[in-house]
């Protein structure tokens, strides 16, 4: 037997492939291989017009499936009835479905995946593979084409700012993100206000109130632990508000010693002096998210980490008065290389059109329905979420915790950051977490921590047959 | 007598072999085609890369660490689960001879069977919320017992996680076996029963030379099955642990790291490989378990 | 005698472990009925009222009646079909000789030592072709043949057992091959029936990532997925309660069949056990 590297990639369309099924019969099947697959068949389009400014073929059928999730579905399909009144002619098939990797994963390798996705929750596909597979439609001419509100106004300008940037992979736009995502610390406003508590500015003035909290008889902080990524994000906004762009460029670009930067060792040793003083409520680590955050809103805790999708997830167990508000993480030190309201943001909830859909240009013409100001208005009022349109939640009536994000993000203003290891290396990411799960159990400390992390990063910077980028 | 003989044979099996060889065998072909390739789930190309995929294998702590959790599973869970549904069924059944069984016998076998009832995603749920620490069960009844001192973040703490997770397996299967066995045990004939006990045999003695030889059969079936189990415990592991496979590895099992490169890391043929490797693990270990039984069948008789 | 002297001990040894098994199931079906306040407050408090709500905001969420049925669908043929096919599997090749038998065996029997998700993606293409995704008929095929190896291992050694004499005097009598299987082989073999049925039941009904793959249409759904789309909800909108409340209602059906058919399932267990 040779084994010497070769590369045979089969491309046969699908309606041969069914055809070889046919005849062939038993024979077909048994020697069918999943790496077959991909029609290259043209785009089917309709005329341009200014009402159908993406050439949507009118009697073309739309199937639009979608993570039903935190946020729900009432938005997507909301879009999706926009779509039908503007093509009357079209049947839109909506679905809304919570595993998407196990479900889509095959229609894409058959070429007969849907035309739209909504890739997100746990079970969402490697968006990274995706690309480097060719299974994402470029979603320039989208960008460019009218939006649906303002026909003057292209739909890339209705987008706030870092949503084309956060969805551009292998030099494309491969995905758009519809929920801008800022992280930070949670607490009540009206327990805060009842002991006469402020919410800390810097790391220090975080310890010294923790005491004052604990003698309260309330745990100052819990946490998600059973996902250390939740308490990831403090750690790496820290070290990114001391450290400045630069550490995060650095991680990002897996730079030898990127991990064990003085910046990012001191953000690690901050959260681990929660830990060391008692500052955490027993038994986090072993908790759900669900778990924690209860356990949070039940004032058993007055620290919580989250991202701002906190209030919606919590909105059914909320405590009348309780006032939830999301605070930027305090500064690290003195001399932090970001102001002090800087915030980790992202954007979240990965729409695509896949390449090889059978009504790609439907597929757009989806997009563009949703990200409107209509949808998008709906989306922060039943979702409880901001979404990336901009203005689309000017005169609404922002529940309290959303209006803090808000807050928060306008007084960030340019100053905010994200990484992009987690997207780019999912292995790096499970090294990460499981590090930092150890270092919120004390079992083993910064400098172990920043080790464990620096080897993967360095293993996974070597290792060819993983897909590189660069910011 | 050898008339049709074929035809019957024919007309029998074709019908299951190609259910099987479609639906069944040629899938896993394939996949064990996709073991030697870099294939990442998603794209129509995959390169041939050789045994690279084997090779990496044993450099990756998390395989590493999902063989050994995997070993030990092996190890503890069949054993575990047969010797007690042995000791409950012997305890249903025995004194048969004498008296007609333990008072509530019927009612101990409904009851035991319960958990079999359960499938995993909703055992993995339950028992998550079983180990919770703050109001979970488990705590709750160790502080109604005054053990207040020993409740604990029980999937949180490498050392516990895995026999928790364990404790969860032996629970969900003790029921099934005791029902099997007992029903095994009731089919002795009363005169060999009686017999042993004329000679002065104990209920231990009776239990080592009668009943046990007569259920070997029975345990044996069950071995395979029990050991098939140990070897998965994916669903369990996924839905329960920190992580999950967590705190840092200590649950991670090889279903759980496969279906990451799978399907979060896009290592289709990468995940292949450990599946494979998984098969011929489960397939030399079942060949020893049979050889191992039979003998010791041997033995006893 | 010693013997009386450890009996309380053994009755204890019973006692305690249907305690362990009943109380987490208690348990379950106790949180069920409370608010998620109460559920949070501790293990053992009892629900200020009876909150049957729940009860009905799971069933809505989850269709569980919906799903029941489908359940029943897939589950109900698959297993009709794989006792069938699997029992006269089993019968050909513990009973007759010819070439490739231990072949046919093995390859068969090794279809249980593979993890079903590595043949996920194949398989998928396999049902696509056939044109069965996302069909009750596509399903119980699938599931038939995966039910098949366990099925033919367990009767294998069944049919082996049963005494060579009976079938001899069929064929004596002029019975057909096939008649001899069915007239006078698969009633001995009934008892072995009845242990593998009551083994693929539960092991079909439990199925979940075969139908999460080939059953993508919502209307089909089973149960396994309907319950998966609920606890998933649970971790986006924290509703405990309601997760408990479709955990129960989830196993009250099947808990409700053994308690009924428990004689009937344990005589069939008995008799099967006997080689």
């Amino acid at each position: 037997m040779t084994v010497t590297p070769d590369d045979h990639s089969i491309h046969t369309t699908r309606r041969t492939l069914l055809h070889g099924a046919t005849a062939a019969g038993t024979v077909g099947l048994l020697g069918g291989c999943v790496t077959a697959g991909g029609g290259d068949e043209p785009e089917a389009a309709g005329p341009v017009t200014d009402q159908n400014p993406l050439g949507v073929p009118e009697d073309a059928d739309l199937e639009v499936v979608m993570f039903d999730g935190g946020y729900g579905d009432e938005y997507t399909r909301h879009a999706a009835d926009l779509y039908q009144g503007l093509h009357p002619e079209a049947e839109v098939d909506h679905q809304g479905i919570q595993r998407v990797a196990e479900t889509l994963q095959p229609r894409f390798v058959a070429g007969d995946p849907p035309d739209v996705v909504d890739n997100s929750g746990a079970a969402r596909l490697d968006l990274a593979a995706l690309s480097s597979s060719d299974q994402l439609h470029d979603l320039a001419e989208l960008l460019d084409a009218p939006s649906l509100d303002e026909p003057e106004v292209s739909v890339r300008d209705t987008l706030m700012p870092g949503v084309v940037e956060d969805g551009t992979l292998d030099g494309r736009v491969g995905f758009l993100n519809f929920s801008t995502v800022a992280w930070g610390i949670w607490y009540s406003t009206a327990l805060f206000a009842d002991h006469g508590w402020t919410y800390p500015a810097t790391w220090d003035d975080m310890l010294s109130l923790c005491e004052e909290i604990r003698q309260a008889g309330i745990a100052p902080w819990t946490w998600q632990g059973k996902y250390p990524e939740y308490m990831m994000d403090p750690i790496q906004s820290m070290a990114a508000k001391a450290g400045g762009l630069e550490l995060v460029e650095a991680v990002d670009n897996l730079e030898p010693d990127a991990w064990k930067n003085d910046a990012m060792l001191t953000a690690a040793d901050a959260i681990a002096r929660l830990v060391a003083a008692g500052h955490i409520m027993d038994g986090s680590e072993a908790l759900s998210h669900t778990e924690a955050q209860n356990a949070w809103c039940n004032g058993e805790a007055a620290f919580i980490p989250c991202g701002s999708w906190l209030e919606g997830e919590q909105q059914e167990v909320t405590p009348d008065g309780f006032d939830m508000a999301m605070g930027p993480v305090p500064a690290l030190t003195a001399a932090d290389a970001m102001p002090d309201g800087a915030v980790q943001v992202a954007s979240s909830e990965s729409f695509l059109v896949p390449a090889q859909a059978s009504n790609p240009r439907g597929g757009l013409e989806y997009l563009r329905c949703l990200f409107s100001t209509d949808v998008a208005r709906g989306f922060a009022e039943t979702a409880k979420a901001l979404p990336v349109v901009r203005g689309a939640t000017e005169g609404v009536d922002l529940a309290p915790g959303l209006g803090s994000v808000a807050a928060a993000l306008d007084a960030a203003g340019d100053d905010v950051f994200g990484f992009k290891y987690r997207l780019w290396y999912a292995p790096l990411a499970k090294a990460v977490d499981d590090a930092t799960g150890e270092l919120l159990t004390g079992r083993v400390d910064p400098e172990q921590w920043a080790d464990r992390i620096q080897t993967t990063a360095d293993e996974v910077a070597a290792d060819d047959s993983i897909a590189k980028h660069e910011r | 007598m050898r008339h049709g003989r074929t035809r019957f044979l024919i007309g029998a099996l074709t019908a299951p072999l190609l259910l099987y060889g479609v639906f069944v065998a040629s899938p896993y072909v394939q996949a064990f085609y996709l073991a030697f390739t870099d294939w990442n789930g998603l794209s129509g190309q995959a390169r041939n890369v050789g045994f690279d995929n084997f090779t990496s294998l044993w450099s990756d702590t998390a395989f590493l660490a999902a063989l050994r959790n995997n070993g030990l599973m092996l190890l503890v869970v069949p054993v575990a689960t047969i010797a007690l549904a042995l000791f409950f069924a012997a305890m249903l059944t025995m004194g048969r001879a004498a008296t007609s069984g333990v008072r509530g016998s019927g009612v101990y076998r409904i009851v035991y069977f319960f958990p079999q009832l359960l499938s995993v995603a909703i055992l993995g749920v339950l028992f998550q919320f079983v180990y919770t620490p703050k109001n979970g069960l488990l705590n709750g009844v160790l502080e109604a017992l005054g053990l207040g001192g020993l409740a604990r973040a029980w999937l949180a703490e490498p050392a516990w996680a895995l026999p928790a997770v364990i404790a969860v397996m032996i629970w969900a299967a003790v029921g099934f076996y005791v029902v099997l066995f007992a029903a095994a045990m009731e089919s002795i004939p009363r005169d060999v029963l009686e017999a042993a006990r004329l000679d002065g045999a104990g209920r231990a003695a009776t239990f080592r030379r009668i009943t046990l030889p007569f259920v070997w059969d029975t345990v044996q079936v069950a071995y395979v099955y029990l050991g098939i189990l140990a070897l998965d415990g994916f669903a369990l592991v996924q839905i329960m642990t920190v992580g999950p496979g967590g705190p840092d590895n200590a649950t991670e099992v090889i279903g759980l790291t496969l279906y990451r490169s799978a399907f979060t890391y896009g290592e289709f043929g990468y995940a292949s490989a450990m599946g494979v490797t998984l098969f011929f693990i489960t397939l030399a270990l079942t060949a020893l378990a049979l050889r191992a039984t039979r003998r010791e069948r041997v033995e006893s008789a | 005698m010693r013997r009386h002297a450890t009996e309380p001990l053994l009755h204890l040894a019973l006692l305690a472990w249907a305690a362990l098994v009943t109380l987490p199931l208690a348990w379950a079906v106790l949180s069920s009925l409370k608010t998620d306040a109460e559920i949070f407050a501790s293990p053992w408090t009892i629900p200020g009222q009876l909150h049957w709500e729940n009860w009905a905001r799971a069933w809505q969420e989850a269709s569980i009646g919906r799903y029941l049925l489908n359940t029943l669908i897939v589950v109900g043929g698959a297993l009709a079909l794989v006792m069938l096919l699997g029992s006269l599997t089993a019968y050909c090749l513990a009973r007759y000789e010819f070439p490739g038998n231990r072949l046919v065996y093995y390859a068969l029997v090794a279809g249980m030592l593979f993890p079903v998700f590595l043949a996920l993606v194949p398989l998928f293409f396999v049902v696509d072709r056939l044109g069965m995704l996302g069909t009750y008929h596509g399903l119980i095929l699938v599931y038939a043949a995966y039910a098949l190896p366990f099925t033919v291992f367990f009767l294998h050694a069944f049919f082996r057992s049963l005494p060579t004499a009976v079938a001899e005097a069929a064929f004596l009598d002029g019975c057909s091959h096939a008649s001899a299987f069915f007239k006078v082989m698969l009633p001995m073999a009934r008892p072995g029936m009845v242990s593998v049925g009551i083994f693929n039941f539960l092991g079909l009904w439990n199925q979940y990532l075969l139908p999460l793959v080939l059953n993508p249409d919502p209307d089909r759904y089973v149960l396994a997925q309907g319950l998966a789309a609920l606890a998933v909800s649970q971790g986006y909108r924290s509703d405990f309660s309601g997760l408990f409340a479709g955990l129960v209602i989830a196993i009250l059906p099947v808990l409700v069949a053994y308690v009924l058919f428990q004689r009937q399932i344990r005589s069939g267990l008995t008799a099967g056990a006997v080689r």
